[in-house]
């Protein structure tokens, strides 16, 4: 079995923040992660890869310094590991980093099944894990948290609303994952770091390395464009009340009685 | 226009598939006809990969697109048979104000098995025309079949722009058919506006942190995914009548490649749904452990409302998931959020601030739950709930 | 030479970092320090190779380990430093007791006593304080007796009593210095060989989750084979020849406890609110307890860079480096965790915040490894050698240096580093003239200036850099900003000390010093350190942010 796990280098969003003056995102001192979504999908396709003896290739898509993360998953146990990387690919939208990651997808050629996490928590968009499953004309079942492998058949617990369905599908498949609500992602040892390094290294692919028409990557082949970006506003404060507990009980009342809540 | 290249073996599959007939046996090998409307539904059936559809590379023409689309999500009711999710209403108000902008039609895309009954439904709710398909092979919704329909429609009718609803089903099927028609998809919109006859879509990014504003420019139709509780709901309009496009996509059986084995519904999930309440009692940190939880429960009761939870609550266990009104939880926008010890990380504001009435109880005046809030209380929830508990008691036994 | 690269060295840390944050809370720190507990199963986690295994860093890869360079170590130390300096001490124990065998055994004791170290996952001490011998190991009393059969010698019997033994009570293995009638000689003790034990665990200020013992030896019986390097009389010079980088080891971990003490203070103060403003926007506040000491741990964490690095490349020596390391980074990281409580205010002096206990933790890297004022000594000791040598060359030379940065770049304060080092060199000179190096008061302030003026002198060189080393958390405007003040600060106070030195202890011509050490324009480069420091405010925060 093939397996091919795509992982994404996002900052750690929680801390990023728009300076209100130049409206650019202030990055300085904001780590860069593997997309937690990714690594929860990276650690299932590791998962399976022991099951069934399978071969694990990781695939990303982004600036040269996201090796790092393809040297992660390498470390985590992945056995191949590509960064797809060249100045062709800036501005992608969803749908050329669909476009791009599928042409790469086609180059690495033999696969069973694609793992992704549901989105990057850079973007929120959940939309590359799709894009790329239509752009090989693949099967794809989002929003999995299990799978199994039975022979050529895939079998995945997905969300739906209100529960959850137990799917099943011939392989190869895309899936995308959702992680558990406490995950702790694992990390690997500095052994296996090392060895990654030393047995493993990264292969960087530029647009020479895969069969791509230029007009459909990065800027040009994006269908969106960002008209701005800009920090929330925050809305106007309301009428602030301090006081005994039960004189902020009556107005608590009164504002209930005000507002036709009671 | 759809190619069939040398490489054709000849082996049928994709006649078969075709819903629209498009396709036909000539000798021993496929052809294409005019019906074709670049579905796309073939391509996956063929083997050797003889058929493509060339993308169009720069600019469409725009002009040629019209009419604004709503693609109606159904859910299963309790009665096993399938209802309009609200988000529906919702998107057809939201678009109702667009395509008024732009002079163009409200659209509802009904794609279902015995579904014509939920017309009037949608007319009430400005929809000027509804796109109607109905197939028994389309009773549940799979991502193989509605991409099919979908690409089809919108290949056949080119609407300016398609909303989906950001669900589960939404963001399963917006991207496949944005990915297959080479157009621009913008991710859970909170916002949207017409700029310069384009479709302005506004999102929050980065975990809430900034807001975008997004155009797709060049390509058509726009393509937007939606938030439910994000846009206001019309009331319904009673007697509305839309006009009916009655469209006819037989399905292949064999196009359908994931099958669905079980459902398992949760039955905790829908006694105190959060995204549906009209109250919202909600804790954050401050409100300590489960009995700090309790007060707020009693609060919700006397007030005909549900609990929900900040992150921090959540994360320390003191209610389920499900509870989480947030960025990674659920939007929520009631007529009244009452926030209770909740100090306001950007993630939970982005998950309520729509709410009609905030009020807000938090010992710190400087919590940022304040900037948010018509009513900002500053005091102990664990004093001031109880006691305004027993106080809407006391009113109603009087 | 090392074969760590700079992504595996981020992906190590960071997974160190990871496991940090998920198993080792300040509460469980807390408690293990009130208990006086060594944390085994932490330290068993940090040495398992499926697990962190980061003692492999510190093992040369030719015996199963990963043999991370000086750059490698001493992030690692930094890192476990930040974490807890009492875990960072038993990481640090294991690699001092490897290095008698590192660097005086012969290849099989190598492979032989390496491979096993790395294979068996052993923790090792390193034996060599006594209760009269620590910074003076010359008064070793710890004797170790050839045993010979028909004239040949085929063992040793040692016996002794060793004294504040890192890891003493929890070791696998021990190297042990006693004196042989060769002469101070290393040699290799099992743990459970018959006549040795460990005593009872210290109840320390400090580190309290380091294990640390005396060592009783009891005619313990080792065969010639643990002897290390074949060779009697060798153990001092293997003992000095390492001092260079285990002085930076000990300077980084004390770098990673100021910092993170620092950290803590920044981000404190954007929370606490006075008179209807955070903390940090009080200028009082953050000139006094914070800036001071974030340029400080900067200028510190420049010069261990650019000495690991410079280790790297000539692979042994930098002694005196090593030294001012230690020396700087250990009186600026304790008195950062000193303003840091401060900085705090009563919640500083709780257990509840971590100021408290990096206070108590950081006191002991200004003790082991080379006391400060060993180090102050060494450190006069050894530049006072270069001075007389070069006839006072030595640091009109580096000032040369930073006339030629200041013509390229004029916003990094190479031009106060210039008169800093001219005036230093200047002041050694009266103290030659006046023979002002007899009282032992002035040695060691030397040791002091020299330190502070060689630091600057390195800061001011990588803030010139158009890229920033690796580790800098800071934009080049911040970065060229800290280390101006700290060039201006340090011009200052080592001229001003140093005109005081001399004038205290001989007798000089008080016009002439100023002129000779330009007084007058080193109080003019002062101009606009406090719009500087106004701007360090707002980029710590920034970078250090609450959320």
């Amino acid at each position: 079995m093939e397996i091919i796990s795509l992982i994404k280098q996002v900052p750690d969003s929680t801390r990023v923040k728009v300076d209100p003056v130049t409206g650019t995102l202030i990055r300085a001192g904001v780590p860069s992660i593997l997309n937690p979504y990714d690594h929860f999908a990276l650690e299932q396709a590791i998962k399976l890869k022991k099951e069934h003896n399978a071969k694990l290739t990781v695939l990303s898509m982004g600036p040269p310094q996201a090796e790092e993360v393809v040297r992660l998953a390498l470390s985590l146990g992945a056995d191949r590991g590509i960064l797809l990387s060249d100045r062709a690919f800036a501005g992608s939208d969803t749908w050329a980093t669909s476009y791009t990651l599928a042409q790469a997808i086609r180059k690495i050629g033999k696969f069973d099944l694609i793992l992704a996490g549901m989105m990057a928590i850079d973007g929120d968009t959940a939309q590359t894990g799709p894009g790329v499953a239509q752009q090989l004309r693949l099967p794809q079942i989002t929003f999995c948290n299990e799978l199994k492998v039975e022979g050529k058949k895939l079998i995945a617990k997905k969300l739906i609303e209100g529960g959850h369905e137990i799917v099943e599908c011939i392989m190869p498949v895309l899936c995308t994952m959702i992680m558990p609500h406490e995950y702790h992602p694992s990390y690997p040892s500095f052994m296996s770091i090392y060895k990654a390094q030393v047995e493993k290294p990264a292969e960087l692919w530029s647009l020479k390395n895969i069969d791509a028409e230029i007009k459909l990557l990065g800027l040009e082949g994006s269908p969106t464009r960002v008209d701005k970006i800009y920090p929330p506003v925050s809305k106007e404060k309301g009428t602030m009340y301090n006081g005994s507990p039960s004189e902020m009980v009556e107005i608590l009342i009164q504002i209930l009685k005000e507002e036709e809540v009671i | 226009m759809l190619t069939i290249s040398d490489e054709c073996i000849g082996c049928t599959k994709c006649v078969k598939v075709c819903p629209f007939g498009a396709l036909f046996m000539e000798g021993k090998v496929a052809k294409v006809n005019e019906s074709c409307t670049l579905c796309g539904a073939c391509l996956q059936s063929c083997s050797v990969n003889a058929i493509d559809i060339p993308r169009t590379i720069g600019t469409v023409d725009i002009s040629a697109y019209k009419g604004v689309w709503v693609f109606i999500e159904l859910l299963d009711a309790k009665d096993g048979k399938k209802q309009i999710r609200p988000i529906g209403h919702e998107l057809l108000s939201a678009g109702k104000g667009l395509a008024a902008e732009l002079k163009e039609e409200l659209c509802a895309v009904l794609i279902g098995h015995h579904v014509s009954g939920m017309i009037d439904k949608l007319a009430s709710y400005g929809a000027d025309k509804v796109y109607l398909v109905e197939n028994e092979m389309l009773q549940d919704y799979n991502t193989d079949s509605f991409s099919a329909v979908m690409c089809a429609l919108v290949s056949q009718y080119k609407p300016s722009m398609v909303l989906y609803p950001s669900t589960y089903v939404g963001r399963d099927l917006a991207p496949r058919v944005a990915t297959e028609l080479f157009t621009g998809l913008t991710a859970d919109c909170t916002g949207l506006s017409i700029k310069n006859g384009h479709l302005l879509q506004t999102r929050p990014a980065f975990g809430g942190n900034i807001m975008a504003n997004i155009l797709c420019p060049e390509k058509r139709p726009q393509m937007a995914t939606i938030r439910p509780n994000v846009m206001k709901k019309n009331p319904p309009v009673a007697g509305a009548k839309a006009v009916i496009v009655t469209v006819n996509i037989p399905i292949d059986k064999s196009i359908i490649r994931v099958k669905t084995v079980k459902k398992l519904i949760d039955e905790s999930h829908g006694i105190e749904k959060i995204d549906e309440a009209k109250v919202i009692v909600s804790g954050g940190r401050g409100m300590k452990d489960r009995n700090g939880f309790k007060l707020l429960e009693e609060l919700a009761d006397e007030l005909n409302g549900a609990v929900g939870a900040s992150r921090a609550a959540i994360d320390m266990g003191l209610k389920p998931k499900p509870h989480q009104v947030g960025q990674s939880g659920t939007t929520v926008s009631p007529t009244l959020y009452i926030a209770c010890g909740i100090s306001g990380a950007i993630q939970h504001l982005v998950g309520m601030e729509s709410s009609d009435i905030v009020i807000a109880i938090n010992k710190n005046p400087d919590a940022s739950i304040f900037n948010v809030a018509k009513y900002g209380i500053i005091g102990d929830a664990h004093a001031i709930v109880p006691r305004l508990t027993e106080a809407l008691k006391n009113r109603k036994k009087a | 030479m090392s074969s760590v690269d700079l992504i595996s060295l981020r992906l190590m840390l960071n997974s160190l970092k990871q496991y940090w944050k998920k198993n080792l809370s300040l509460d469980f720190l807390q408690e293990l320090d009130k208990k006086n507990e060594y944390p085994k199963k932490v330290i068993d986690d940090f040495y398992d190779p499926n697990i962190l295994g980061v003692n492999y860093l510190l093992i040369p890869s030719e015996f199963g380990g990963i043999g991370g360079n000086n750059v490698a170590v001493y992030q690692l130390c930094e890192m476990l430093g930040r974490i807890d300096l009492g875990i960072a001490t038993t990481a640090f124990a294991t690699f001092l007791g490897c290095d008698p065998i590192r660097v005086g055994g012969t290849p099989e004791q190598n492979a032989k006593w390496m491979g096993r170290i790395a294979a068996e996952q052993m923790i090792v001490a390193y034996g060599a304080t006594e209760a009269d011998a620590g910074s003076d190991l010359l008064n070793l009393k710890t004797r170790a007796k050839r045993v010979e059969e028909n004239g040949k010698i085929t063992g040793y019997r040692i016996t002794g009593n060793k004294q504040w033994i890192s890891n003493g009570g929890v070791s696998d293995l021990y190297t042990i210095l006693a004196l042989a009638p060769g002469g101070a000689s290393w040699f290799i003790v099992e743990k459970g060989t018959e006549g040795f034990s460990a005593d009872k665990h210290e109840d320390k200020h400090g580190i309290r989750l380091s294990n640390t013992t005396g060592l009783a030896l009891d005619d313990v019986y080792v065969p010639v084979d643990h002897l290390v390097g074949l060779v009697e009389g060798q153990g001092f010079v293997q003992a000095q020849a390492v001092f260079g980088y285990t002085r930076l080891m000990v300077a980084a971990m004390a770098l990673g406890v100021g910092s993170e003490a620092n950290e803590t203070a920044i981000r404190y103060a954007q929370q606490r609110i006075l008179a209807k403003g955070p903390l940090s926007e009080k200028m009082g506040y953050m000139h006094k307890l914070i800036v001071p000491h974030a340029v400080n741990l900067e200028a510190a964490r420049c010069f261990i860079d650019r000495n690991s690095k410079r280790l790297d490349e000539i692979n042994e020596g930098l002694q005196t480096e090593g030294a001012i390391a230690k020396y700087f980074t250990t009186e600026v990281a304790d008195n950062c965790a000193d303003d840091s409580i401060q900085a705090l205010g009563g919640y500083g002096y709780t257990k509840d915040f971590s100021p408290e206990k990096l206070k108590r933790d950081i006191k002991i890297a200004k003790i082991y490894e080379g006391t400060s004022e060993i180090l102050q000594m060494t450190i006069q000791r050894d530049r006072w050698q270069e001075h007389l040598k070069t006839k006072g060359g030595f640091y009109i030379n580096m000032a040369r240096e930073m006339d030629a940065v200041h013509a390229k770049n004029p916003d990094v304060g190479a031009d106060s580093a210039s008169l800093c080092l001219k005036g230093l060199s200047a002041i050694l000179e009266v103290c030659r003239t006046e023979r002002l190096t007899r009282h032992q008061h002035v040695t060691f302030k030397i040791g002091d200036l020299i330190a502070k003026a060689e630091v600057s002198h390195s800061f001011v060189i990588a803030a010139s850099q158009d890229k920033l080393f690796e580790g800098v958390r800071f934009d080049k405007e911040t970065y060229q900003a800290m280390a101006r003040v700290n060039a201006r600060e340090t011009a200052f106070n080592v001229i001003l000390d140093g005109i005081k030195l001399v004038t205290g202890a001989g007798n000089v011509d008080a016009h002439a010093l100023a002129a000779q050490t330009n007084l007058i324009q080193i109080i003019q480069k002062q101009q606009q350190i406090t719009a500087d420091m106004d701007l360090l405010s707002v980029k710590l925060c920034e970078i250090f942010n609450a959320r």
